[in-house]
């Protein structure tokens, strides 16, 4: 014991290079280029001076092992350098090669950089041989723990994967302003929105892409950096299925396997070839239709489509462009994508059930080197699977936004499924009610209101339901469902209206009992429960993407006088106040009081909180 | 009229005071209204809230925000308790929203129907005339950043409140600055320490002191005197 005491822990000597040596990984080194070299094209380099660090996700940097775990959450000059040796680049494109540039030696790197080849529908080759990253580079790889990191930046350059180059059938220079999509840079309100919004998703459990730190250049010009463990979309595969190219499409499909089983994501993945893909389908129909249920439960608007693009293939949301979390189920909603209009959060469903379908053509073609039509899967036994993985999920989702812990939602699942379904069939009802005024031209597309803020009533339903000793009026449900949308004659009670109201509140207060049961607790002890817990999962004030729009706006206003720290503490603190789980909220006592932007992002929250 | 004046501190420091409250009440099991003064985690502060009441046994407790659309259904329930408990906070924030969402006028109707009003600190400033003691002393005041220049409160009671009163110099020093200022008695409360009114009946619980024309007086004396 006395031995031990006497050893005491040394000082830390390394040096500020040995702590941000693992920025050295991150080189254009990665090993899709040697897997599927269908895949991607690459790049020379180079530095790109006269940026900044304006933002640095300094816990995503700990989370990964670039910055040591005792790192504090500050930008030391050292951390700044190689933040921007490491990702203040652009490409040497093909305009440059064509026009002769010469650049400066020293700022060329050594390795190359991949752009990745995928389809995109708003590209004219329908097949996926000219599109991809158009304005991005694959930095690199980190390994921490076992896992290995994705790491990729946004605005380094145009490539000729770039929908421009295709349009206009030549070679674009980078920053050329007379396109703007097509010219190969990224913005600062981009990377701050992706910032915000992937964070908030990321601490309520949402998949997504997140956001290292965003590298500012003079006008708002700007290369924001993206994390994930697995970069690929199924648009990376779905182009080689398009173009009949069996050989990179198996390349692509085992490389994807490979690292989900490397990072133990995905675990017992058998040796064999048919069992693996037999595997990877499987698992694959069951992430789509979680991630489908998932969005559709929260109210996530991402454009699914029959490319696969604007999504992972482990459901995680990438490209937060046209992503929106809407405060109500607005299911009519349609972004106006100039020559077409998005798919609605309703069909989300069917697209990624479609995306399977394509998935179970993919792996039956290299499985028998035939290729089929699609169509001709159309009745496949994946399918079925995908609808009931998608179902369960539904009412796994619903259980849980009722205010019940962990055990009580796995028991109603599992003992009381029935009255579950009972529930929901009304709260769905309620929730798709649209309102008389018809369609309507919004900002960016057009929409059908909703009507109920279904969030408000199962928020306020267990506490008024413990006070009054039993159910509420029907007037009174009406009342606090009601959105601001809702036009006077869209809140009627008519006698099939009427029974809604009873059949939920009928089914919401056995559920209740049954809850009580099980616990061998008091309702009313139930009812406070839930209450609290209820008030968290349906916060009166969750954000939409119109507020995260308007809070990046406000955050731009005061850039100029918050420093990387700042914009990092300010994204905590939103996130903290955007927690919607009550087992991760901190339920410690403690100051309220909040900078003046803080105060004025809960306003921004609050007014847009039943919008789009 | 029934109403208690906290001076602050967590719940488990304030016990006796919430005793107190359910006694007024002459109810075993009253029903109690939680209005926090800022909406914003106010979820936290109720789960400390209702847990605490629970074990005091009160079964019936709501949650009503004043910040937030204000539902009419939910509105007049949350009126129809027996307690209403106005929380800390921001007390220029709670005025302004108090008075957008016309409940101002609902408190006093509530206490003259026999109701019992009681408040936290920002919560108990909001029951004197005005709200003049959140703006000092300098070094613990709230920011009016919400610029509500009309200060005046419920005035159910002629005195001011001053909650979080520590007994040192700085703090005896502006409260005694601050009492030559007005005609009325300025009570100060620790935390965990309060001023219970039961109509003409003033009771004083723990370490409350009052300050008149720039005198300090231990509370419970001045109430005998």
């Amino acid at each position: 014991m006395s031995r031990l005491k006497s050893i005491q822990k040394l000082p830390d000597t390394s040096t500020d290079e040995d702590r941000y040596s693992k920025f050295d990984q991150i080189n254009g080194q990665h090993p899709l280029k040697k897997s599927a070299p269908d895949s991607v094209i690459c790049y020379k380099a180079r530095q790109r001076h006269g940026g900044k660090v304006s933002a640095f996700n300094f816990e995503l940097a700990r989370e990964i092992g670039l910055i040591p775990k005792d790192h504090p959450n500050k930008l030391t000059k050292r951390l700044s350098k190689k933040v921007l040796d490491t990702f203040s680049l652009v490409i040497i494109n093909e305009y440059d090669e064509l026009s002769n540039k010469k650049f400066n030696e020293k700022d060329i790197k050594p390795n190359s950089y991949m752009a990745t080849r995928y389809l995109q529908l708003q590209h004219p080759n329908k097949q996926g041989k000219t599109s991809g990253d158009g304005r991005s580079i694959w930095n690199g790889t980190i390994k921490k723990n076992g896992k290995t990191y994705d790491i990729s930046s946004c605005g380094t350059g145009a490539t000729c994967l770039s929908p421009a180059t295709h349009i206009y059938n030549k070679f674009f220079k980078t920053g050329d302003p007379s396109i703007s999509y097509g010219c190969g840079y990224s913005e600062v309100d981009e990377g701050l929105a992706t910032f915000f919004f992937s964070e908030i998703f990321n601490k309520n459990k949402v998949n997504t892409e997140r956001l290292l730190g965003i590298i500012e250049f003079q006008k708002g010009l700007a290369i924001n950096i993206r994390v994930h463990e697995n970069l690929i979309r199924p648009s990376h595969m779905l182009s080689h299925l398009r173009q009949s190219n069996v050989e990179a499409l198996g390349d692509i499909v085992e490389y994807f396997i490979h690292r989900e089983e490397k990072n133990k994501r995905w675990k017992e993945v058998p040796s064999s070839r048919k069992k693996r893909l037999d595997y990877f389908l499987k698992r694959e129909s069951e992430i789509f239709a979680k991630m489908a249920a998932k969005f559709e439960s929260d109210y996530i608007f991402c454009w699914l489509d029959w490319d696969g693009d604007n999504i992972l293939m482990d459901g995680s949301i990438i490209d937060y462009g046209s992503i929106r979390q809407f405060g109500m189920f607005h299911h009519e909603y349609r972004f106006d994508d100039v020559t077409r209009f998005s798919t609605t959060i309703k069909e989300q469903k069917s697209k990624a059930k479609y995306t399977i379908q394509c998935f179970i053509q993919m792996i039956d073609y290299l499985k028998t080197g035939e290729k089929k039509s699609v169509q001709s899967f159309s009745k496949d036994t994946i399918l079925s699977y995908f609808d009931k993985v998608f179902e369960q999920e539904v009412y796994d989702l619903f259980v849980q936004k009722l205010g019940f812990s962990k055990d009580v939602c796995q028991y109603l699942i599992k003992s009381k499924l029935n009255l579950v379904k009972e529930l929901y069939s009304p709260f769905s009802y309620f929730e798709r009610v649209k309102s008389l005024e018809g369609k309507q031209k919004v900002e960016d597309g057009i929409n059908w209101s909703a009507v109920f803020c279904m969030r408000d009533i199962l928020r306020e339903l267990p506490q008024l339901i413990l006070v009054k000793d039993g159910p509420i009026s029907p007037e009174e449900f009406i009342e606090i469902g009601k959105s601001s949308y809702a036009m006077p004659e869209d809140l009627a009670i008519y006698p099939s209206r009427l029974t809604k109201i009873n059949q939920f509140q009928g089914a919401y207060v056995k559920i209740l009992n049954e809850v009580a049961v099980y616990k061998k607790k008091p309702l009313s002890k139930i009812l406070l429960e839930t209450t609290m817990r209820s008030s968290v999962i349906n916060k009166y004030d969750r954000v939409t993407g119109d507020s995260i729009t308007s809070i990046v706006d406000k955050v731009m206003k005061q850039r100029p006088k918050l420093n990387t720290e700042d914009v990092f503490n300010l994204m905590h603190e939103i996130c903290n106040y955007q927690t919607f789980d009550p087992d991760l909220v901190d339920y410690k006592k403690r100051d309220h009081k909040h900078s003046k932007l803080m105060n004025g992002i809960l306003k921004i929250v609050k007014e847009y909180r039943e919008g789009l | 009229m029934k109403l208690i004046f906290y001076g602050g501190g967590f719940e488990e420091e304030n016990t006796q005071l919430d005793k107190e409250a359910i006694k007024l009440t002459g109810k075993k099991s009253p029903q109690v209204t939680y209005i926090p003064s800022c909406s914003f985690e106010s979820e936290i502060d109720f789960r400390h809230f209702a847990e605490h009441y629970y074990r005091l046994g009160i079964r019936k407790i709501i949650c009503f925000p004043v910040d937030l659309r204000s539902d009419e259904a939910l509105q007049n329930i949350a009126f129809d308790s027996d307690i209403i408990h106005l929380s800390g906070g921001n007390t220029y924030y709670f005025l302004k929203y108090l008075r957008r969402n016309g409940l101002v006028q609902k408190l006093k109707k509530f206490v003259k129907r026999g109701g019992v009003l009681t408040g936290l600190s920002a919560g108990a400033i909001l029951m004197t005339p005005d709200v003049k003691t959140a703006g000092y002393p300098s070094f613990d005041k709230d920011d009016n950043e919400e610029n509500v220049k009309n200060l005046s409160a419920l005035g159910l009671v002629e005195f001011e409140f001053f909650p979080h009163y520590r007994n040192s110099q700085r703090y005896n020093k502006v409260l005694e600055e601050e009492s030559m200022k007005t005609t009325r008695p300025i009570f100060a409360s620790s935390d965990g320490s309060g001023i219970i009114v039961d109509g003409d009946d003033v009771k004083f619980l723990g370490r409350n002191y009052c300050f008149i024309e720039g005198e300090k007086y231990s509370a419970s004396r001045f109430s005998e005197a």
